[in-house]
C-alpha cells in the first residue's frame, strides 16, 4: 500500500521518462477499484485473481501454502524495467518481504542517472574544487516501514581533478564512504560507479578513477524499530551521520586526503496500512478503503462452495 | 534487539508469528521470474476500470515498469 501510493507520487517521474506504470496483485477488480478511489492511483492496477500470471512468471510465493488463505497466490514481490522493445531492462526484488525498491529507482534505472528531488534532505560539504552533496533519495528522503531509500553522496569535480576507486597504490587514499544512523536504521554496501583506468606511464602504474560528477549509492532502510506497524512513531525523524574521505589529485598534483562529516536528516513517517481490525489502531496511517469488506470477499475465493 | 516471535531476523515487527508462513523469507536466490535481456511475457489483464489490458499493446512501445505486489486488500 506504502509502495502503490509512493509510486503515484512519484507518477509525474515515471511520465517524465516515459515510462507507462502497471501494478499487477491477486486482488479482485473491484477491490483494486475502491483502493484506487481511496488512494487516488491514476495508473493502471491489474488483476490476475487466479495468479496464472504470477504462476506463468515463476514468482509465486511457493513458501506459502495452498491452506494459508488468503495469502497463497500471491508473487514475491518485485518490479521489472522493460525497454521500448518490451525487452526487461532491470529488475528490483528485494529478498525480505517488507523491501521494496523507492520509485526514483525505477525511474533512475531507466534514464541511466540519478535525478535529485528538491524535496530530498541534503547537507553540502567540500569546496569549490570538490562540490559534496550527501542526499537521501526517494520517496522524499521519508523513511518507513521497509521501502529502500538510497543514501547518495555526489562528489562534483573541477575540471581536470579526480578522486580514486579502490585499489589504490601504497600511501593514495581511495574514496569511502560510511554511513551511521540510529537503531533500526540499516546501511547495506555502497555502490560505486565504473572507473576510468588513468595510466601513470612512467611508474607503470594505472590508477581508476573518477572525474566529474560521481554518484557513489548507499541502500538504507527502517526497520520496526524505527517505523513499526504495530505501534505509532515514537521519534519523527533520525539523522545520518556520512564520513566521506577522499583524495582529488590532477596530473600534476594531489591534495591531502580529506575526511568530511555530513549529517542529512530525514523524516521518518508512518507506514500506510489496512483498514483491518489487526492494524487499523495502532497509529500508523489507514487506508480509507474498506478493507474487510473486500479481505472477506478474498477469502471466500478460495473456501469451496 | 529483542527477539520475540513476532520480530524477524531483519527486525521487523508485524501481528503474525515469525514462524507463519506468510512471513517466510526466502532464502538468497529465489525466484525473480524473467531474466535481465528477456522479454517480458505477454499477458492480458483487467484494470480496476473492468478495461482489459495487453501489456504489451498498451504500452504502444513505451518504455514500462510492471511491479508485483502482494495486496491492495491487506
Amino acid at each position: 500500500m506504502t509502495q502503490l501510493g509512493e509510486l503515484q507520487d512519484a507518477l509525474p517521474k515515471f511520465r517524465a521518462a516515459g515510462i507507462k506504470l502497471y501494478a499487477v496483485s491477486y486482488d479482485a477488480p473491484e477491490a483494486l477499484a475502491a483502493f484506487a478511489e481511496a488512494r487516488g492511483i491514476e495508473f493502471s492496477l491489474l488483476s490476475d485473481t487466479d495468479s496464472a500470471v504470477i504462476r506463468s512468471f515463476g514468482i509465486l510465493n511457493t513458501l506459502i501454502q495452498p491452506e494459508d488463505i488468503p495469502f497463497h497466490g500471491i508473487p514475491y514481490p518485485g518490479t521489472y524495467l522493460v525497454d521500448e522493445a518490451g525487452v526487461i531492462r532491470e529488475k528490483f526484488f528485494p529478498r525480505h518481504l517488507a523491501n521494496r525498491a523507492s520509485a526514483e529507482t525505477v525511474v533512475d534505472s531507466a534514464l541511466g542517472k540519478i535525478l535529485m528531488g528538491d524535496d530530498e534532505p541534503r547537507a553540502s560539504g567540500g569546496d569549490d574544487a570538490v562540490r559534496i552533496t550527501a542526499f537521501v533519495h526517494g520517496g522524499g528522503g521519508v523513511l518507513k516501514s521497509g521501502p529502500v531509500r538510497q543514501l547518495v553522496v555526489r562528489f562534483e569535480l573541477r575540471e581536470g581533478l579526480h578522486i580514486y576507486g579502490e585499489p589504490v597504490p601504497d600511501g593514495m587514499v581511495a574514496t569511502s564512504i560510511s554511513v551511521r544512523g540510529p537503531d533500526g536504521l540499516h546501511v547495506e554496501s555502497p555502490v560505486v560507479p565504473a572507473t576510468q583506468p588513468l595510466v601513470l606511464s612512467g611508474l607503470g602504474v594505472t590508477l581508476h578513477v573518477w572525474s566529474g560528477t560521481v554518484d557513489i549509492v548507499v541502500p538504507v532502510w527502517a526497520d520496526s524499530r524505527l517505523v513499526c506497524v504495530t505501534r505509532p512513531v515514537d521519534v519523527p525523524s533520525a539523522t545520518l551521520e556520512v564520513t566521506v574521505r577522499y583524495q582529488a589529485c590532477d596530473e600534476a598534483t594531489c591534495m591531502v586526503p580529506r575526511t568530511e562529516r555530513l549529517q542529512v536528516t530525514v523524516p521518518v513517517e508512518p507506514h500506510d496500512v489496512p483498514n483491518i481490525d489487526l492494524l487499523a489502531k495502532n497509529g500508523q496511517k489507514v487506508t480509507s478503503m474498506d478493507s474487510m469488506t473486500h479481505l472477506d470477499k478474498l477469502v471466500r475465493r478460495f473456501l469451496p462452495g | 534487539m529483542s527477539q520475540d516471535e513476532y520480530t524477524d531476523e531483519f527486525g521487523f515487527v508485524a501481528p503474525l508469528k515469525t514462524t507463519s508462513n506468510q512471513r517466510r523469507i526466502p532464502d538468497e536466490g529465489f525466484p525473480t521470474g524473467p531474466a535481465i535481456g528477456e522479454r517480458l511475457p505477454d499477458f492480458t489483464l483487467v484494470d480496476q476500470r473492468g478495461r482489459s489490458v495487453d501489456l504489451h499493446a498498451d504500452r504502444a512501445d513505451a518504455k514500462a515498469a510492471v511491479v508485483f505486489f502482494r495486496s491492495a486488500v491487506w
